[in-house]
């Protein structure tokens, strides 16, 4: 069970709150059904951890509006903006619901897999370990894209998440990569984390 | 043995149009709310009854599935992804309300929109069009023209663009960016025919 604190205000902007919660929430969909048609425990938990980023952010939109609302004016003008982070809470639910199909072993008949598997491009979570030649370097440098063919579609950094990393982002060790790609690219990144492949085709 | 393959091969590509489907339609809510428009947000509410077509689709075919009681439970996890995906493309459509209903622009809202300075359009694409054929990788719209593809209107189709997708004649492109990058995306995709030609 995800331990629950407190949330504490901070002035952050409300366009930089919504673009964040977009962004994780189509994040969030994608992953999701990763995890329940790749049957990925791996993938449902980082569902789970995304939740509750898009729930704090929620919360602070709602903050937001609170502070901002001084009389019945500024209240309808708002009631929106309330609108938006409950619209937003029910679709990190939604997802948490798929994740928690997967978490709790709640069956998806195999043969669904098997053709999921053959029509979709692999979606995968993977660490970087410290000995990982991945570690230190920019996506720029590693061209991962051009060489095996597989796209960074999301790095988590502790509880940080940076959505369509930019070509400049360096990676670090200990970063959670997520990751799209044919199943030949996707082992080949699994590989190149882990460390067990120290080096990069050309 | 090849015919339940293939029934199964229908779920899926039922259950893959579903996820697409809502992805979008989150994605394009917020682009509504986060661009002030309407023209967006009736997509939204345009894609949240094809969900609901979709799912019911779904259920009947995950229905007709011909499982065993004992099959039952892997059944069930199809149809609560259904479910969930249905409550996701809800939530988007109230999202998409907020924005018809018309957002007053109060200062904390006001700043939201006004540093978006982008527009949204629609353009078809012609068959004369240099990006009939084209993935949207290779057709390069972004660097031409600034804008970027938010989705791709394929008869009663929508598809996400992703760098594979490849553009054909008929296709509608909803894009977003900045208002000068307009003309120069309707031009690609419906290149004006010379006076003589």
């Amino acid at each position: 069970m995800v331990k629950l604190g407190k949330i504490e205000y901070k002035p952050v902007p409300v366009r930089d709150l919504l673009i964040e919660i977009k962004d994780l929430s189509e994040l969030m969909i994608d992953l999701a059904y990763s995890a329940a048609l790749f049957d990925s425990k791996a993938l449902a938990e980082e569902v789970l951890e995304l939740e509750e980023r898009v729930d704090t952010l929620a919360y602070l939109l709602d903050m937001n509006v609170m502070i901002a609302v001084r009389d019945a004016e500024d209240a309808e003008h708002l009631v929106g903006v309330s609108a938006v982070a409950s619209a937003a809470d029910k679709i990190s639910d939604a997802a948490a619901d798929i994740a928690i199909l997967v978490i709790k072993d709640i069956g998806i008949h195999p043969i669904v897999r098997q053709v999921f598997e053959k029509v979709a491009e692999h979606l995968i979570r993977v660490e970087i370990n410290p000995e990982s030649i991945l570690a230190g370097h920019s996506l720029d440098e590693l061209e991962l894209a051009a060489r095996i063919g597989v796209d960074i579609i999301a790095i988590r950094r502790n509880k940080e998440w940076i959505i369509n990393p930019k070509e400049v982002e360096k990676l670090d060790r200990n970063d959670v990569l997520i990751a799209r790609g044919a199943p030949h690219g996707i082992d080949e990144l699994e590989g190149l984390a882990r460390g067990t492949i120290s080096e990069l085709e050309e | 043995m090849v015919k339940k393959k293939e029934h199964f091969k229908a779920v899926v590509d039922k259950l893959v149009e579903l996820k697409d489907t809502s992805e979008l339609m989150i994605d394009l809510a917020y682009s509504s709310l986060l661009l002030n428009s309407h023209h967006l947000a009736e997509e939204v509410e345009g894609l949240e009854e094809r969900v609901d077509e979709l799912h019911t689709e779904f259920e009947q075919l995950v229905l007709s599935s011909g499982f065993k009681p004992e099959e039952a439970k892997d059944f069930l996890g199809l149809i609560r992804l259904g479910v969930a995906t249905e409550q996701i493309a809800d939530a988007g459509a109230e999202i998409a309300e907020v924005v018809l209903r018309g957002l007053e622009p109060h200062p904390i809202l006001k700043a939201a929109i006004e540093e978006a300075e982008e527009t949204v359009v629609r353009v078809q694409v012609s068959l004369n069009s240099p990006l009939v054929g084209k993935t949207i990788r290779q057709a390069q719209i972004h660097e031409e023209t600034g804008m970027w593809v938010l989705a791709i209107r394929r008869g009663n189709v929508w598809i996400r663009p992703r760098s594979s997708t490849s553009i054909q004649q008929d296709d509608i492109l909803i894009a977003s960016g900045y208002a000068e990058g307009e003309e120069d995306l309707e031009n690609l995709a419906s290149p004006k025919e010379l006076e003589n030609g």
